[in-house]
């Protein structure tokens, strides 16, 4: 932070950066899909400001939790690319 | 009380639950604090120090936690799923199909409810690029001149749109995970939360004001009371009695029961305030994008923007009434009551089974309506005018609208978790 980074050392970076926006398009498309793949519980307004009770329909098969796993490992990746992506910009402007 | 509390965390299935959602919780608002790529956050901190409100989103900036001026992945908050629930359930009363559906039962509510994820998607990218030029132009933070967007790029631009679009998905799945794991409805309590993190930094405001103990004292008495007045109504009932007649089915006997039609007062709950919130800050919104020195433009930003203005309040209960009203004929039909009711043998004392029936459930609704739709105005007035009158400036979030939204929210989630707690133990929290 100190020294001003050399040239080659911000050619690194921005190799980097490059990376870590591409990875963030493909992980913000997956997580939208794969959210989109769910079946949504707790329909409506009427539910959400006191409305009736929600039945709760539990059970969910195999493709319910693989898509779950796909859709929480989507979540921590754009996540930790987000921060990474941050810290980056933070310390090379 | 805190003996309940104590056993719901005793309780292993309760206890998983409450720590879910507290989780969920933690995750949302950490999100609200994670800058989206592209963002010069020095800049925005400079940018959103306490006293320079950015007035204009007031209300979208409360229901986002703050998130939204801070331009983080999590901006949008749950704005976009509430701004699609509500044009689903009003498409309901023009598009034949979506009435179809909802009349189907469950399998056609999933599908509104699919609709309804679908459109809020759309609705995200939609507002999020919206954010994004008002940000790019620097209209977000009108007394605030520092370059906010890092590059300008269309590349950088897309990027940000993406990400924010990506965000509200998450956010919208963190509600339904906490819908179906933890207690209460997720929504909600994501509002809930946003709204509720809003106050340890408004009360540091009016703290730090002249006289700002008594000010603080003043403020914390009123609203208590009002929160007590909410309680008080939002539990309230009118009952309207039903007698089921005896009948055999086989070897069986059925019915030959009374019981009640419970009618609450405030039937439609926060969301007719919450629709007028939501188109009052339209035209604010669009004059944002008009020539500053347009007649209308001026007339909007001096009548409509700042919510003590006499014209502002005028329009702000009659959107409230009328969306009570409206409301409440959505949600409740008195004829397919009156029709459920005939079919299994139930009458209402005094009134004779179908058509009659439903006038009078008409009548009975029509009247209560009036009442609910009078206090909800009330309610959401009345901690306005009177921090006006006392000179505390009003920042929104102890606008009625916020402590009406907390103390529903609360109300419905202590209900679910004590109906939960009854599941093993008599004695819940509400007695």
């Amino acid at each position: 932070m100190l020294t001003r980074p050399t040239r080659k050392e911000l050619s690194h970076v921005t190799a980097l950066t490059i990376i870590l926006q591409v990875l963030l398009v493909l992980t913000s498309f997956m997580l939208v899909l794969s959210i989109l793949m769910h079946k949504g519980k707790g329909g409506g307004l009427s539910d959400m400001f006191g409305g009736g009770i929600s039945s709760s329909l539990g059970s969910s098969g195999v493709a319910e939790r693989n898509l779950n796993r796909i859709t929480i490992g989507s979540a921590i990746v754009w996540g930790i690319v987000i921060v990474l992506l941050g810290l980056i910009q933070r310390f090379t402007f | 009380m805190l003996s309940a509390f104590v056993r719901a965390f005793r309780t292993p299935d309760l206890r998983r639950k409450l720590l879910f959602t507290l989780g969920i919780m933690a995750i949302f608002r950490f999100g609200s604090f994670v800058p989206t790529p592209g963002i010069d956050y020095t800049n925005v901190r400079v940018c959103t120090e306490p006293g320079t409100d950015g007035s204009v989103l007031g209300l979208v900036n409360l229901f986002s936690g703050g998130a939204l001026l801070q331009l983080s992945v999590f901006a949008l908050g749950v704005m976009p799923y509430i701004t699609a629930s509500i044009i689903v359930q009003l498409l309901r009363v023009v598009i034949p199909r979506f009435e179809a559906l909802h009349k189907e039962g469950q399998s056609g509510t999933a599908v509104l409810t699919q609709y309804t994820r679908y459109l809020t998607i759309g609705l995200a990218i939609l507002q999020a690029t919206t954010i994004i030029t008002v940000a790019r132009t620097g209209n977000l933070y009108p007394d605030c001149n520092l370059d906010i967007l890092v590059d300008d790029s269309v590349m950088t631009i897309l990027l940000m749109i993406l990400t924010m679009t990506a965000g509200t998905g998450l956010i919208m799945w963190l509600g339904e995970l906490i819908t179906e794991r933890g207690v209460g409805n997720g929504m909600s309590l994501l509002i809930f939360t946003s709204i509720a993190s809003s106050f340890p930094s408004a009360f540091r405001q009016i703290q730090l004001a002249d006289d700002g103990a008594i000010k603080l004292a003043i403020f914390v008495v009123i609203s208590l009371l009002v929160i007590g007045l909410i309680v008080f109504v939002e539990q309230s009932q009118r009952r309207i009695p039903v007698q089921y007649a005896k009948r055999m089915v086989g070897r069986r006997m059925y019915g030959g029961s009374s019981t009640y039609i419970p009618i609450k007062i405030n039937m439609s709950g926060v969301i007719p305030v919450i629709f007028a919130s939501s188109l009052m800050a339209l035209p604010v919104l669009a004059a944002q994008f008009a020539d500053p020195t347009d007649s209308w433009v001026q007339w909007v930003s001096s009548n409509l923007a700042d919510p003590g203005q006499n014209i502002y309040i005028a329009v702000y209960v009659a959107l409230i009434l009328f969306f009570a009203f409206f409301y409440t004929s959505i949600t409740f039909n008195p004829d397919d009551v009156a029709d459920n009711m005939k079919r299994y043998g139930g009458f209402i004392p005094g009134i004779r089974a179908g058509r009659p029936t439903a006038e009078y459930l008409q009548y009975v609704i029509t009247r209560i309506t009036t009442a609910g739709a009078i206090y909800l105005a009330i309610v959401a007035l009345i901690p306005t005018i009177a921090f006006k009158l006392m000179g505390i400036s009003t920042t929104i979030p102890f606008g009625g609208t916020s402590l009406l939204i907390l103390v529903s929210v609360g109300l419905e989630t202590v209900k679910q978790i004590d109906s939960q707690l009854q599941q093993r133990h008599y004695e819940g929290f509400l007695r």
